[in-house]
């Protein structure tokens, strides 16, 4: 099933040097349920920019997009309540502990005491939690966060989840709990929307990727498909010379207005590659 | 709205204030001990004011009047006196040389010392020397001649403890001489009670309580200002701007709390705090003044203390109750503020602009002789601390008579503080804002490619703006000039052309490609043109009627009132066609081409009709100078911006401002030339107290007229819509598809 379905999405913002920065130009992939679905690209390609779209955050300028089958834009309200969303920068309250977090986003969720309360001891006793229940959020190491973000990303049961750059600044241990924990999830028949610039997480993690660069998915696949149609069998290799194409597409064109000059695949390339 | 998320929010942020150490030490803590604190400094600093020693040099004491001795003994003496040695000393010399007249010039040049002329003596140096805050020289012959001996007393004002010795010194000096007087009095049969003043027995109506109500009444809310936006300010910097640095504003927005809850359930917190600081700062501030009053009733102070004592229990209620409306107006306007920010940071830097908008609003109320009344009641924030002065007075009747004005106006602008706090919670640009890529060239080359038809709705909201500050200067630098013909045309053409028309006209130039749609320069049809003539000559009586209730409520100063009359007789004296030109037509053109041309243009963006309308009056009537224009012309202009807003430019506008303008002039003229009435005229004017106004039935038919032809003008098929209707009804569809068609536009490029 179908539980993520973007089709010719495009995002443009008002910006004071370019006048419209166009983030994201007729994107479109769709992501079943039981399946990891990576968005890889490098920094700035638009990747947080579809997500937050996906999250609601922000509005489509045009396109559809419908997660569980609800309009983004027209159902915003059903959205949220199938979607859990990780960022990037771990977003926790400094001033409440893990467990206080979780609580009040289920609460948020309108969950009712006798089910939140079992479910936030399962997911605590899953993600191996307990011990820092009662830490505050400013005296947490990074992967607590991490953890207490999925935690809380997890509270309502929902079908879709979000990774925004999860893994960004996470020690090698705490990345491979996380990946652990995404593979736990999608076995339990999550559709999981993963975005990342690091090709080893793709090869672990992801049964098909779209890759996004400068606002455009510019291939689309399984690992598999896209290694047999350019002959390549080193994912990173392969990623590199789709974004080098890219560039050489774009320079034969004339660029389209609001897309910075080109320059790119080199600058692409400072933030591919392991960490 | 689901009220359980904002009371879960408000639950969290609440909890989550409480937990931080620095917003409680600086709302909660910081009040306790402040005052206190400045107590225990101003009773120590009094304490020093009233102990301090001064010491009194005096020269030639012997030549005092042995009887009356100026030198006497006083227990705890403030004065230190000092005899100095008359006679060899640099004082002497200085004092002798500098600055008594000098009666003989060879007798002093044979006194002078030598060593004077080497090295000047300033009276600095002397004090210094002598080691005295102030010196009195005695001259020999002040023994003989009291009166008419002039004594010399060397202080430096620049220190303080020599101005408080001269203070001291002249105490001393005037019960000297009552004394000296008094003696010499009973020598004669006149008796020492001649002296005496009547003695005059004040009988105060009011009571004490009630006295120090009102002063507290003018302190207190001053203080809740400063401390309501504190308390609100440092929370909202923290729940918006502080969760935006974190990153949990993201995770928040993507739960199922819409924005419009997340907003309530910061406000109520906000509001909390606010409210709280405020209240502990006015219990501690109160507690400790009454404290330090009654510390200072013991050491003498009476009137002092009756005058800032406690303040009785009901008037302290109706100060809590103030707080409420107040907290919430700052809590929404902090709140909204505090989303603009993208840091804590940067938060910071945007209070002091909010407590200067609110700083006004309370210091309104402070000044002598402003009280509660129609005028002020709908001054948001002013009217709320005149009503709960009412109030403390015990005026009931009155406070009641004008709850509902200000009771409207307080909610208005709560609501509307917290829908602006919305929007910006709305508003993608404001919450994701990027840091401003920091190019000055770029942006300029930017803004000069970009540049579009008509303004952007910043430029044109910057243009009005400048406009006002080129009046400010411009007005101040014309003021000086005196009221003549020549002087009236100089002053209106600069206003007009350099003032109104300039900005806008280099803004169109500058900024925009068309210059006749940044102008809305229309071609005119010539029906609207006949209808809006009409409108404003059907109008006018309605206009003359409200000016007149608008000159009755706020009262014109004497000195405008004279300058007004002078202004009539001199447009009387003049021919009226310079008249019309100059004060009819010129500002017609300028004042429509700046307000509802360029101003417009810019504001009615984005199906931004009402925010035009409303706008462009507000500073169409601003930019009059004197308060009873700026309502008048305000109120007008809302009429102008929709007769602009349906004909689609400035033609009609401009037709119903002239015929306005001229009809205004006419009458002032005619007035004060005292011509009477012209036959044809008399169904619609008449001679009343030898100023001509207009007639009963003219002016309930004239209302009856106007409201016609504002039906017509709302019903008639819009010229706006014939002139672009592709694009108006494209924008009524969809208000944001112009982005998309710019969009597709590119996609289609080869």
């Amino acid at each position: 099933m179908d539980l993520v379905q973007v089709q010719n999405l495009c995002k443009s913002y008002p910006d004071a040097v370019q006048g419209e920065f166009r983030a994201l130009d007729n994107v479109s992939f769709v992501a079943k349920a039981g399946e990891v679905f990576g968005l890889l690209g490098p920094n700035g390609a638009g990747k947080t920019t579809a997500l937050r779209i996906l999250a609601t955050i922000l509005k489509p300028t045009s396109g559809s997009v419908r997660v569980f089958n609800f309009d983004v834009s027209s159902q915003a309200d059903y959205v949220r309540h199938s979607i859990g969303f990780v960022s990037n920068n771990t977003a926790i309250y400094d001033r409440m502990s893990a467990w206080e977090m979780v609580e009040y986003f289920g609460r948020l969720y309108a969950l009712p005491d006798d089910h939140l309360y079992p479910r936030m001891e399962k997911i605590f006793r899953r993600l191996q939690m307990d011990d820092f229940k009662e830490c505050p959020g400013a005296k947490m190491s990074t992967g607590m966060k991490q953890k207490t973000s999925i935690a809380r990303a997890l509270i309502h049961d929902p079908p879709v989840l979000i990774f925004d750059e999860a893994s960004l600044g996470l020690d090698v241990m705490v990345a491979r709990a996380l990946q652990s924990i995404v593979l736990d999830l999608r076995d339990q028949g999550k559709c999981i929307i993963y975005s990342t610039h690091i090709m080893r997480e793709v090869e672990r993690l992801c049964d098909r990727v779209a890759i996004v660069y400068k606002g455009k998915v510019i291939d689309s696949g399984s690992l598999d498909d896209l290694a047999e149609r350019h002959n390549q069998e080193d994912f990173e290799e392969l990623f590199f010379q789709l974004l080098m194409l890219d560039d050489e597409d774009r320079e034969e064109k004339p660029p389209a207005l609001g897309i910075p000059p080109l320059n790119g695949a080199v600058a692409a390339a400072m933030g591919v590659g392991p960490q | 709205m689901n009220w359980s998320h904002v009371k879960l929010i408000f639950h969290r942020e609440v909890r989550d204030q409480l937990r931080d150490r620095r917003t409680m030490f600086t709302i909660c803590i910081l009040p306790l001990l402040l005052y206190p604190l400045m107590g225990m400094v101003m009773m120590q600093v009094a304490q020093f004011h009233r102990e301090q020693h001064v010491t009194i040099g005096i020269i030639g004491y012997e030549n005092w009047p042995d009887e009356f001795p100026l030198i006497t003994e006083v227990k705890n003496d403030k004065i230190h006196w000092k005899k100095l040695p008359a006679e060899g000393s640099l004082i002497e010399s200085f004092v002798k040389s500098d600055v008594l007249p000098k009666p003989e010039i060879s007798d002093a040049s044979a006194t002078r010392p030598s060593e004077l002329s080497s090295s000047p003596m300033t009276a600095e140096k002397v004090l210094r020397q002598m080691e005295s805050d102030v010196i009195i020289w005695v001259p020999e012959s002040f023994k003989g001649s009291i009166a008419q001996d002039s004594l010399v007393v060397l202080s430096n004002q620049r220190w303080e403890r020599s101005q408080l010795a001269v203070q001291y010194l002249q105490e001393r000096m005037n019960d000297w001489h009552a004394n000296w007087l008094r003696n010499h009095l009973k020598a004669t049969e006149m008796g020492a009670n001649i002296l005496e003043p009547p003695k005059v027995r004040q009988i105060d109506a009011s009571d004490a309580e009630m006295k120090r109500a009102l002063v507290w009444s003018k302190i207190l809310p001053f203080v809740m200002l400063v401390w309501a936006l504190t308390g609100a300010f440092y929370p909202a910097i923290d729940l918006c701007a502080g969760e935006k640095e974190r990153g949990t504003l993201e995770t928040l927005l993507c739960s199922p709390a819409r924005r419009r809850e997340i907003v309530w359930g910061k406000l109520l917190t906000v509001m909390c705090f606010s409210i709280g600081t405020a209240l502990l700062n006015l219990a501690s501030m109160h507690t400790t003044a009454s404290i330090v009053m009654s510390q200072f009733a013991g050491l003498g102070a009476g009137d002092m203390v009756a005058a800032m004592g406690p303040l009785p229990l009901h008037s302290m209620g109706w100060l809590i109750l103030l707080v409420i409306p107040i907290s919430a107006m700052f809590s929404a306007l902090a709140l909204a503020v505090a989303c603009l920010a993208r840091s804590t940071k940067e938060g910071q830097y945007y209070l002091m602009p909010l407590l200067l908008v609110g700083m006004p609003l309370v210091m309104l109320p402070m000044i002598p002789g402003v009280v509660l009344s129609r005028g002020t009641s709908i001054i948001p924030v002013t009217g709320a601390v005149l009503m709960s002065r009412a109030l403390m007075d015990g005026e009931y009747t009155h406070a009641l008579l004008h709850l509902p004005t200000v009771s409207t106006v307080t909610v208005l602008c709560c609501l509307l503080a917290v829908r602006w706090a919305v929007r910006q919670f709305e508003s993608e640009s404001v919450m994701f804002r990027d840091v401003e890529r920091a190019s000055m060239k770029q942006w300029i080359r930017n803004v000069w490619r970009q540049r579009e038809d008509t303004p952007t709705t910043n430029e044109a909201v910057l243009c009005g703006l400048l406009i006002l500050v080129c009046l400010f200067f411009g007005r101040l630098a014309l003021g000086g000039m005196s009221l003549t013909w020549s002087s009236i045309v100089q002053s209106t053409i600069v206003i007009q052309l350099a003032m109104i028309l300039a900005p806008a006209l280099i803004m169109a130039t500058i900024l925009t490609r068309s210059v006749r749609k940044s102008l809305r320069l229309n071609r005119p049809d010539g029906v609207e043109l006949a209808g809006a003539v009409l409108l404003a000559i059907s109008l006018h009586p309605t206009y003359a009627a409200f000016a007149s209730m608008v000159g009755a409520e706020y009262k014109l100063g004497e000195q405008t009132i004279g300058m007004l009359m002078q202004f009539d007789s001199i447009i009387a004296s003049t021919p009226i066609w310079s008249v019309l030109f100059v004060l009819a037509l010129i500002p017609a053109i300028c004042e429509e081409l700046a307000f509802r041309g360029f101003l417009f243009a810019g504001l009615i963006r984005n199906g931004g009709h009402v925010r035009a309308i409303l706008l462009s009056s507000i500073l169409f009537g601003l930019s009059h100078g004197v308060l009873q224009q700026t309502i008048t012309a305000a109120t007008l202009g809302l009429l102008i911006g929709w007769l602009a807003y349906r004909t689609g430019g400035v033609a009609c506008s401009m037709a119903f401002h002239c015929v306005h303008n001229s009809l205004s002039m006419l009458l002032a003229a005619h007035s004060s030339r005292g011509s009477g009435v012209p036959h044809w005229l008399a169904w619609a004017l008449q001679q009343n107290d030898g100023r001509i106004a207009y007639t009963n039935t003219w002016c309930t038919l004239s209302v009856g007229v106007s409201i016609a032809l504002i039906a017509w003008f709302a019903t008639k098929k819009s010229f706006a819509a014939s002139l672009n209707p592709k694009e108006t009804e494209l924008r009524r569809n969809s208000p944001d598809i112009e982005p998309n068609l710019r969009f597709r536009k590119n996609a289609f490029l080869p």
